[in-house]
């Protein structure tokens, strides 16, 4: 039993950056229908720049984190104003396609900058654990959920409270609307697309002390960001931070049960899941 | 198309290269697997990103089965039945569902098989597997060249039927706007499940061979993702829903992949995604796809560029 | 007179809104039946329950003493519902032809039959020179006569024509209208849908069911309707002036 609520702890820990990332898509797919089949590789690209942060300029991923949002959430304007932009009124069809393009340059140009080798970072941290009665928690996860809760709450804040999140929300609901009250459409959506990307690149940065680093080791986390995203409730950005949650734990509690490898294929398997029994997701309403 | 075919059935009188036979073998391969995904790709406008399932499934499929002491050719022809049942059960599923999660589903169904593949020790796990040699009438690789060739006319021949019939216009009708074509009475569902099905049997075809060719496959060469991506980048370059477009494609990219082989062999995917970035941003319909857009639209009426309003 | 579709106290909600509230009519054969109402009045949804994109609430939608309240829009259209959309929807990349053509497949699988088919339809809506010109591009009034050309095609026993002439010039309105009248000449009812072109219902229609705000609010024939009090009072307004001529 013990070990069940540890698993799901462990789950929980993970699962605020799995929020984090999901958040990410939800915003840009929820709010834009913009198919990002490159969002992990974003992240990747965000774990590299915290990377490249401690590596030359020593400095922390739980402080670098922030430069490499900075950076990311500018990077992913520019690629939306160059790239998506211009492809907006296509199909779906087309921007997957796009996007599975940009993937691709992204994790190539990343192995050709950095090489295939696997990169490190040695934090103490990571090797520390607290112990909270008969359970076991790494510190480096506990300071990571700590961050990313802190980060989680704030964006929820942000789209509830502040004019441009509720811009958002509407166009999350109706993108005809929005013009008529007043919203740029094309700002908010340039907005949102970075800031999604930016929260992946977080969520990356976050991550780099708990794995090792390579050129491809975002790409299970797009279709992570997928599943938490459908099983959410597509455009409910809320919806996205608790369906992270729910993948952390399910992922964590198929780790135990039945092994590693099996967890990933747990992602697969709820997302099919859903699809097939409530496709508009546990939070969300039905869509036309 | 006839000089295509022409230049194919002579090539092997003038290649001497075993190593470039093989070449050959994996381009006019790709081009029938592409010729195989138009159907859905192209013509029913589904953006499959998970046909290596099917590809998968005739590879491991037929290495399976011979394992199991079936005799090649009857595996050979098993392995694709197998993909085709599976493509009905996949497609039931994933065509319920519209757009990116049609995508999705069809990569996600295509990566649970990988992971089959890789933990399953029927399946021979990461290790992999051997597969039979189904023929080698004189040189190896020519036989299986010309075995390719055969597949892509098939394939080429199914899209030509598809091209001129009612089928292949629901497919269009399908692709263009779902709504209008319930409007005139088309099972859209039913009609893209047909069109799934017989792509799968066919990409199957291609992944028996394949193994067969190599005789070993491991999970990360028959059932990876990316042979899903240059499957759809292939037919997708080339022109979607066009006859000759897949065979274009597979000959330019794969070529100019064997032409590059060491600059590109680093960075193919850079130049992969370099080339879908810049198909989607200016050439949508892929090379020969506005060739043709472009001589059809030449009939329009004088008043084509008037006002449309009420639009 | 036979009837050949009826709608039986059709209702239909999407979530707090009733959009059709407990509406009955019926279409006889060989009648042109119009359906006007201000705009939201719930014509579309009407159309779309009886073609099947939508099923009602409650009531029922009887084609033919069939009750097609379930099916879904590929099986209406094969009982004989054709139907053109408000915002018109053409195969793009395909031709005009091949537009029609796609109406004539539901009863033949060969290409030189669809096509003959096809091009006598064409002759009728008077678009045989723009035959082979792809549906983009094309001006609205004849993308409009493409969506009833490949209605007809189908050889339907109605067809529901939603703001046919909407978004047309006068003279190109009441020129469609013609072809409209004549249609019950190939066999066909008509149902069509009209917010404001007044001009065209009060030509070619046989009868005429008011809605408003998803109600039925008065039937009969043109010149009664347009006097009844509560159709000017629910059109009040800009519309006051046409309906009071």
């Amino acid at each position: 039993m013990v070990q069940f609520l540890q698993a799901c702890l462990d789950g929980l820990l993970i699962g605020a950056l799995y929020a984090l990332i999901g958040m990410g898509l939800a915003l840009i797919f929820g709010v834009m229908r913009i198919v990002n089949f490159a969002h992990g590789a974003f992240l990747m690209v965000g774990m590299y720049a915290s990377w490249v942060l401690f590596d030359k300029f020593k400095i922390n991923p739980y402080w670098g984190f922030v430069p490499a949002g900075l950076l990311l959430f500018a990077f992913g304007y520019l690629v939306y104003k160059a790239l998506i932009q211009p492809i907006r009124a296509r199909s779906d069809f087309m921007q997957i396609l796009m996007t599975t393009g940009i993937a691709l340059i992204l994790v190539d140009t990343a192995q050709l900058t950095f090489g295939a080798d696997y990169h490190q970072t040695n934090l103490a941290l990571v090797n520390s654990t607290k112990h909270l009665g008969p359970f076991t928690l790494n510190a480096a996860s506990l300071l990571s959920f700590a961050i990313a809760a802190a980060l989680i709450v704030g964006l929820q804040q942000f789209v509830v409270r502040s004019r441009t999140g509720q811009a958002l929300r509407a166009i999350a609901q109706n993108p005809n609307v929005a013009p008529l009250m007043g919203i740029n459409l094309t700002r908010i959506q340039g907005f949102s697309f970075a800031l999604g990307i930016a929260l992946a690149g977080i969520a990356g940065g976050l991550l780099l002390p708990a794995l090792y680093l390579f050129p491809t080791v975002g790409e299970d986390y797009t279709l992570k960001a997928f599943v938490i995203v459908v099983l959410g409730g597509m455009g409910s950005i809320e919806g996205a931070a608790i369906g992270g949650l729910v993948l952390g734990v399910a992922e964590s509690i198929t780790s135990l049960y039945l092994g590693n490898q099996w967890a990933l294929a747990v992602d697969f398997v709820l997302f099919l899941l859903v699809l097939s029994l409530k496709p508009s997701g546990i939070f969300g309403r039905q869509r036309a | 198309m006839v000089v295509f075919g022409l230049c194919a059935l002579l090539l092997p009188v003038f290649v001497n290269n075993n190593y470039l036979m093989q070449v050959f073998f994996r381009i006019v391969l790709f081009a029938a697997l592409g010729l195989a995904w138009n159907l859905v790709g192209g013509y029913a406008g589904q953006l499959s990103l998970g046909h290596v399932a099917f590809f998968g499934v005739g590879a491991y499929g037929l290495a399976i089965c011979a394992a199991h002491g079936v005799p090649k050719w009857i595996a050979f022809v098993l392995a694709p039945l197998f993909a085709t049942l599976f493509a009905a059960i996949i497609g039931k599923i994933a065509f319920r569902l519209r757009g990116p999660y049609f995508t999705l589903s069809t990569i996600a169904s295509a990566e649970v098989l990988r992971l089959a593949a890789a933990n399953w020790p029927l399946a021979g796990g990461a290790i992999g597997l051997s597969a039979p040699v189904l023929f080698s009438l004189g040189s190896f690789w020519k036989s299986f060249y010309y075995s390719a060739v055969v597949l892509a006319i098939v394939a080429f021949m199914v899209n030509l039927w598809t091209s001129r019939s009612r089928f292949g216009y629901y497919l269009l009708a399908i692709r263009e706007d779902e709504d209008t074509a319930s409007a005139v009475g088309i099972d859209t569902a039913n009609y893209k499940l047909r069109a799934l099905l017989l792509s799968a049997f066919l990409t199957a075809l291609g992944g028996a061979l394949y193994a067969s060719a190599f005789q070993y496959i491991v999970p990360d060469s028959a059932l990876t993702i990316e042979i899903s991506v240059q499957i759809a980048i292939i037919t997708m370059l080339g022109g979607a829903g066009t006859l000759i477009g897949p065979i274009v494609g597979a000959v330019l990219l794969l070529g100019a992949q064997e032409l590059f082989k060491t600059k590109f062999q680093e960075s193919h995917l850079l130049i992969y995604g370099i080339l879908i970035v810049v198909v989607v941003l200016f050439l949508p319909e892929g090379l020969v796809g506005g060739f043709e857009h472009r001589s059809r639209g030449k009939k329009q009426p004088a008043q084509a560029a008037a006002a449309q309003g009420g639009r | 007179m036979s009837a050949i579709l009826e709608l039986k106290g059709v209702s239909k909600r999407f979530g707090g809104l009733t959009a059709v509230k407990n509406v009955s009519f019926t279409l006889n054969q060989g009648e042109i039946l119009f359906i006007i109402g201000p705009n939201g009045a719930g014509k579309t949804t009407v159309f779309n329950l009886i073609s099947g994109f939508f099923h009602p609430d409650e009531g029922a939608i009887v084609l033919n003493g069939r009750n097609i309240s379930r099916l879904p829009p590929q099986d209406t259209a094969r009982l004989g519902i054709g139907r053109t959309f408000q915002i018109v929807k053409p195969l793009a990349s395909l031709t005009v032809l091949e537009n029609v053509m796609l109406g004539a497949f539901m009863h033949t699988s060969s290409l030189r039959q669809a096509q003959e088919e096809a091009e006598k339809i064409l002759d009728f809506l008077q678009m045989r020179q723009i035959e082979k010109s792809q549906a983009r591009g094309l001006p609205l009034a004849m993308l409009k006569r493409l969506e009833i050309a490949r209605a007809l095609a189908t050889k339907p026993k109605l067809i529901l024509l939603d703001e046919v002439v909407s978004g047309l010039t006068t003279s190109e309105a009441l020129a469609l209208a013609e072809l409209v009248r004549r249609l019950p000449e190939w066999g066909v009812s008509v149902v069509g849908g009209v917010e404001h072109v007044m001009q065209v219902v009060m030509k070619i229609a046989d009868r005429v069911v008011v809605l408003d705000y998803g109600a039925k609010i008065a039937e009969g024939l043109p010149a009664e309707v347009v006097k009844n009090p509560a159709v000017i009072e629910a059109y009040l307004g800009a519309k006051y002036k046409e309906l009071a001529r």
